[in-house]
């Protein structure tokens, strides 16, 4: 296995309501290998945009890393302040759920995706646009050259990420992080999309962090996988494996929960109760009061993420669960 | 352009909804109109459940938008329990079809208790007042599985699961014979979706409502609906049992659909039919097919001529519009190198 090129420690992030905080992000750890993607999944409220957030040093105002290390390459990051920006500037960069909100509305999207290159690679104006015409051939936009002049409200949502992305490569990163990407785009063009990622992961090596509310698709890019609740990773594995055989009753719960398109008619198996309110989490493990296999230590304290005890774990990742119980979890 | 007649839906007297012919474009300046559906007809037995999928921009909301009144139609008719029905609809009418909308966060009233807003409904619509709409309105939370103190709590209170349950009370308030849910689970979260799926499944046993799902969620409209009907820029491509259409379907672009679709519990296929590009817009509209420039499976044919919707060979109460719908349906995995995006 090669050496991780991200590497997140005990990353901790509180968030502010009113007067009072909560903790969002709670102490954690994970890597990623270059030519590698890794897919964090979580429910709305799991703390899993955050996570991509604090390693973009793109916090939003309410939101305050409260510990942790982020390395990339080895070297150590800061966390925030004048410098965070810079140290990540042409090896870091980012992919929101929605294109729209990435694109300047009113400026043809060849010059902005020339703008990386000419103001932070300092290349000249006519071998940017050139780069830029390049990038979008990269993404697959059909006829680069002519849809350098077209505006971001001439192209479909599909065509929108593509761009995007495009911008997001300006400045040859090693890492993307992508934040739902595909969540507001059509089936078969969310196909599309996953494709280029993939591709542009093999072919420019880049390590790429995926979050998602949708197991599906992180199982179809990702080949490691995080599942996060409550701000804590639960479980942590390779995505086939792990989704195959789950120890975490809340991975098994969500696998559940979900429908595939062959999964027999009439067999819905929710998880019973709510998510729970951040501000008054439940003590212990946070998910004891919705699973079924709770006992009072549940309750008492936080099962701490660890390698499974029968570590059934193959090929070069360990199987890694934060449950008093995880060998009791039953396969789906 | 080639005048196009779709084989007649029979309009039966049992029908709980049946749409004919319905077309409905929008100005979009002095001379140029937006086709957003174009002929459609569908029929939905009573104590059916009917989905409509397909992409954005298909016409799948202004379809729903119709049904229960809000748009006004071009042309075409539409039938509930074998009424007429126009878009200027009398309270009657009203009561006889309910929407449940998508987002539970906007769709509730924040100022009110759900007991209110309940009674007030039974009120307005003559249906129970003092403490039979009180009554009425306990029942009606039992029904979608809420407790009977939710009665004094506002939205707020409330989580997005059980504010869209509460949403189905309000609906099913009014006694209607006809519920349309447009998108009913994707403003929700993946551990809460199947809980709403089920209680719409669990109406349709129980109740025997006849219901019109709106999803571009495939499984979902596989789990609650007996019929599909798949709508490609502004028609449908494809109609039938919703098992036999996912397992068999006849029309390329609902295979692509259903293929593009990521599984959780399945290893991914080793080969993808990757569809290139993107809907065309209804402003251009590609002639003859309109799938046709996207299709793995087009012909000379396919560009010029555009197919009706008509029955399937060997498939009873199976429509596809496809030229190729007879024909073996593996044909359609074939796919030519040039359709493999990436």
């Amino acid at each position: 296995m090669s050496t991780p090129f991200l590497e997140v420690r005990d990353l901790t992030v509180s968030v502010a309501r009113g007067d009072e905080r909560f903790v969002a992000v709670d102490h954690i750890s994970f890597s990623v290998s270059a030519g590698d993607a890794f897919g964090i999944v979580g429910e709305s409220g799991s703390g899993k945009s955050l996570t991509l957030r604090a390693i973009m040093a793109l916090l939003p105002g309410s939101a305050r890393l409260e510990g942790g290390t982020i390395l990339l390459d080895g070297e150590e990051l800061a966390a925030t302040g004048h410098g965070a920006r810079a140290e990540r500037r042409g090896r870091v960069a980012m992919v929101f759920q929605d294109p729209l909100s990435a694109l300047n509305p009113v400026r043809k999207i060849g010059e902005q995706v020339a703008e990386v290159p000419r103001h932070v690679l300092g290349r000249s104006r006519r071998e940017s646009h050139e780069r830029a015409i390049e990038l979008l051939g990269l993404v697959g936009i059909p006829d680069p050259a002519r849809r350098a002049e077209s505006y971001p409200h001439q192209l479909s949502g599909g065509m929108r990420q593509r761009v995007a992305i495009a911008m997001a490569l300006g400045a040859e990163p090693a890492l993307l992080l992508c934040d739902e990407p595909t969540t507001a785009l059509d089936v078969t063009v969310q196909a599309q999309v996953l494709d280029l990622i993939d591709k542009l992961r093999v072919e420019l090596g880049l390590a790429v962090l995926f979050v998602s509310h949708d197991l599906g698709v992180v199982r179809e890019l990702c080949r490691d996988v995080a599942v996060m609740y409550t701000g804590r990773l639960v479980e942590k594995g390779p995505t086939a494996e792990l989704l195959q055989r789950p120890h975490h009753p809340y991975t098994l719960g969500l696998l559940h929960a979900v429908v595939d398109l062959d999964d027999p008619v009439g067999v819905l198996r929710p998880i019973g109760g709510a998510l729970p309110d951040p501000l008054h989490l439940p003590s212990g493990c946070s998910f004891h009061p919705r699973c079924p296999l709770a006992t009072e230590e549940c309750s008492q304290s936080v099962p701490p993420l660890v390698p499974l005890a029968s570590s059934d774990s193959l090929r070069d990742g360990t199987r890694e669960s934060a449950c008093f119980h995880s060998d009791l979890v039953e396969a789906p | 352009m080639t005048e196009i007649v779709a084989e007649e839906f029979p309009i039966e007297t049992s029908s709980a909804l049946s749409v004919d012919s319905l077309t409905v474009t929008f100005p979009l300046g002095p001379r140029r109109r937006l086709t957003a559906i174009e002929d459609v007809s569908l029929d939905l037995a009573r104590g059916d459940s009917l989905g409509i999928v397909g992409e954005s921009g298909c016409g799948k909301t202004t379809l729903a938008r119709c049904i229960v009144g809000l748009q006004r139609p071009d042309r075409g008719t539409i039938r509930i329990d074998g009424d007429v029905v126009g878009a200027k609809r009398n309270a009657q009418e009203r009561r006889a079809v309910q929407l449940v909308f998508q987002d539970p966060y906007s769709s509730l009233n924040p100022r009110m208790t759900i007991g209110a807003m309940l009674v007030q409904l039974l009120a307005t619509h003559d249906l129970a007042r003092g403490p039979d709409a009180e009554e009425r309105s306990r029942e009606l939370l039992a029904l979608v599985g809420l407790p009977a103190d939710a009665l004094t709590r506002h939205p707020g209170a409330f989580s997005g699961g059980q504010r869209q349950r509460i949403a189905i009370a309000r609906a099913l308030a009014v006694e209607p014979r006809l519920i349309v849910a447009d998108e009913p689970v994707s403003a929700l979260d993946v551990s809460i979706q199947a809980t709403i799926l089920e209680l719409f499944a669990d109406l349709r046993d129980r109740l025997g409502i006849s219901l019109v799902m709106i999803s571009h969620n495939l499984a979902a409209v596989r789990h609650v609906c007996d019929r599909v009907a798949v709508m490609y820029l502004g028609k449908v491509v494809e109609v039938g049992d919703t098992q036999e259409v996912f397992a068999d379907p006849r029309h390329p672009y609902t295979r692509s659909l259903l293929n593009a679709v990521p599984q959780v519990k399945r290893p991914p296929p080793a080969h993808r039919l990757r569809l290139v590009g993107e809907p065309p817009s209804p402003l251009s509209r590609p002639t003859g097919c309109s799938f046709h420039p996207r299709c793995p499976r087009a012909e000379a044919i396919c560009s010029v001529e555009e197919p009706a919707l008509l029955s399937v060979e060997g498939l009873t109460m199976r429509k596809a519009a496809c030229h190729f719908r007879n024909d073996d349906p593996l044909a359609i995995i074939t796919v030519p190198p040039e359709a493999l995006d990436g």
